[in-house]
């Protein structure tokens, strides 16, 4: 082993003790019989994803509901949080910090706080229990994330860039989707991913609003006393945008950018 | 200031001050009303008195602070921990140390669940765990799961200030006799103190508002804060609203306290 590989050891041993204990979703989701004390199921099976895939309880519902509600939230995000990370970022340190904190701030306060106050009138404007109001209610938490994600990208290289696409007669629409949004492609990658998972996993927020039409996570809770099988099942979802975030990291850290 | 330069940041006014704001106001409004008759109705400090001299509040209250205190002081310390670990590694290695940032709490906690619960795969492996951690009075399960959620967190900002000078600075010391200890209490801790006060009092603020995690991994008594509101909605329609509302408004001014020291700090460092 050479000496560069004996340094590697700790830190892979550290990361895989993070991630190892998420293992334990899919095997549980996919143990029909598992009886203490075995520490491997005795029975493989599919009857948690039969069961989430039936539609029973509500489940495809409560699933589709989420991603609608995650991908509109994370689109409007995108679009309101894009002026504003370009605006922060061009304001010197002092006026950055300033935006940052200013836009920060609801992710500060609890999510169940923030739902009950807006469901106070969500109800007088009919938006209680609605998918607008599910994306309104989500974008609180959802907008800071993306503008803080997309504001480093907005560097003086892009300035010049767009600055010689107008010089070429670009357009403002042209300087945008050829040559801000490709330059920031990794940024808006990062911040659409992280949008939509932060969406996805909204609980105080969706509760307060929108009890009456539960999300993903508002479904799983009981789940995980009365079947914790169906409970793993439904866990392994919100894994998916997780490790996908992962791998797109993990190849944006290989590319020289 | 020009009009063109105001007017890129009107949507974080119409988010942060139309939404959040209007949910402030809008807690605010239903605390001050516990009959919530109409629009105006009259003003009452009722809620805020009942939830006051509640016993349970009282409880609540404690129970959130401690549980907040212990999984920000246990993340910070493995943070700067595993960072040590961490420094010479390659990105794969810290990229997969930042997975649980991903990973929504309520998830960690069904996880938790499945690993400490009573028949659960550490009690299958160890034969029975010494103390229950799911569901115990102490909320050991709670600051299990915001350690394991908050550390990565903190992990990445110390990594991101434990840069290649400061490893430098430190082999320089070395070289000059300062032993481990010497080294981390004068040469490191100057340069991480900042991020990491500031990641732990912003840690602390997301701790102090959990809800779907002690509903999943909690006690039944003490709740915390925001569980106890809930418990509130549920226990009385006429009122309820008013007390949940009032109870939510102290989580909130807590964390926003948190919030505004991190920032103090912040200013301090760069001043």
């Amino acid at each position: 082993m050479r000496p560069d590989e004996a340094r590697r050891w700790p830190a892979l041993v550290a990361a895989t003790l993070l991630v190892a204990p998420l293992a334990v979703l899919p095997v549980r989701a996919l143990a029909d019989v598992w009886r203490a004390p075995a520490v491997l199921p005795q029975e493989w099976g599919t009857r948690a994803v039969a069961y989430v895939a039936s539609g029973n309880a509500g489940t495809l519902r409560a699933l589709g509901l989420s991603v609608v509600v995650g991908v509109l939230t994370t689109v409007l995000a995108l679009v309101l949080g894009w002026p504003v990370a370009r605006g922060a970022a061009r304001r010197g340190a002092r006026g950055y910090a300033v935006v940052a904190t200013f836009v920060a701030l609801p992710l500060l306060v609890p999510e169940f706080a923030t739902g009950t106050g807006l469901a106070a009138w969500f109800l007088r404007l009919g938006l209680a229990d609605t998918v607008v109001g599910l994306v309104l209610a989500h974008l609180v938490y959802v907008f800071p994330y993306v503008v803080l994600i997309l504001a480093p990208g907005f560097r003086a290289e892009l300035t010049d860039l767009e600055e010689a696409a107008a010089a070429l007669g670009a357009g403002p629409w042209q300087r945008l989707w050829h040559v801000s949004i490709p330059t920031l492609r990794s940024y808006v990658a990062t911040a659409t991913l992280l949008g939509f998972i932060v969406s996805l996993s909204q609980y105080g927020t969706s509760l307060a609003v929108g009890g009456g039409r539960p999300t993903l996570p508002l479904l799983l809770v009981p789940f995980v006393q009365t079947d914790p099988q169906i409970a793993a099942a439904l866990g392994v979802v919100f894994l998916v945008p997780a490790i996908v975030a992962l791998a797109l990291a993990a190849r944006a850290g290989r590319q020289p950018v | 200031m020009s009009l063109r330069r105001l007017l890129p940041l009107v949507p974080a006014v119409l988010v942060v001050g139309v939404l959040f704001g209007g949910a402030v106001v809008g807690a605010l409004r239903t605390s001050l009303q516990p009959a919530a008759a109409g629009l105006l109705g009259d003003v009452s400090l009722d809620a805020w008195r009942a939830v006051l001299t509640d016993r349970a509040f009282r409880d609540a209250l404690l129970f959130t602070s401690a549980v907040t205190v212990a999984a920000t002081a246990v993340s910070a310390a493995l943070a700067v921990a595993l960072a040590g670990a961490l420094l010479r590694s390659g990105t794969a290695a810290r990229a997969l140390a930042g997975l649980p940032v991903l990973v929504p709490h309520l998830v960690v906690a069904v996880v938790a669940v499945l690993w400490l619960g009573p028949g659960g795969l550490a009690d299958r492996l160890l034969g029975t765990l010494p103390f229950e951690i799911v569901r115990d009075p102490w909320g050991l399960g709670i600051v299990a799961v915001y350690v394991y959620k908050e550390t990565p967190f903190l992990l990445l900002l110390v990594l991101t200030a434990w840069d290649a000078d400061v490893v430098d600075r430190q082999e320089a010391a070395a070289v000059h006799g300062a032993d481990r200890w010497a080294r981390l209490r004068h040469v490191v801790w100057p340069a991480i103190r900042v991020p990491l006060t500031v990641g732990s009092l912003i840690a602390a603020a997301f701790t102090f508002g959990s809800f779907e995690v002690p509903l999943v991994i909690g006690p039944t008594y003490p709740p915390t804060l925001a569980v106890l509101a809930l418990q509130e909605t549920q226990r009385s329609l006429l009122g309820g609203q008013a007390r949940a509302a009032a109870i939510l408004l102290v989580a909130a001014g807590v964390s926003l306290l948190l919030a505004l020291l991190a920032g103090r700090e912040v200013r301090r460092a760069t001043r």
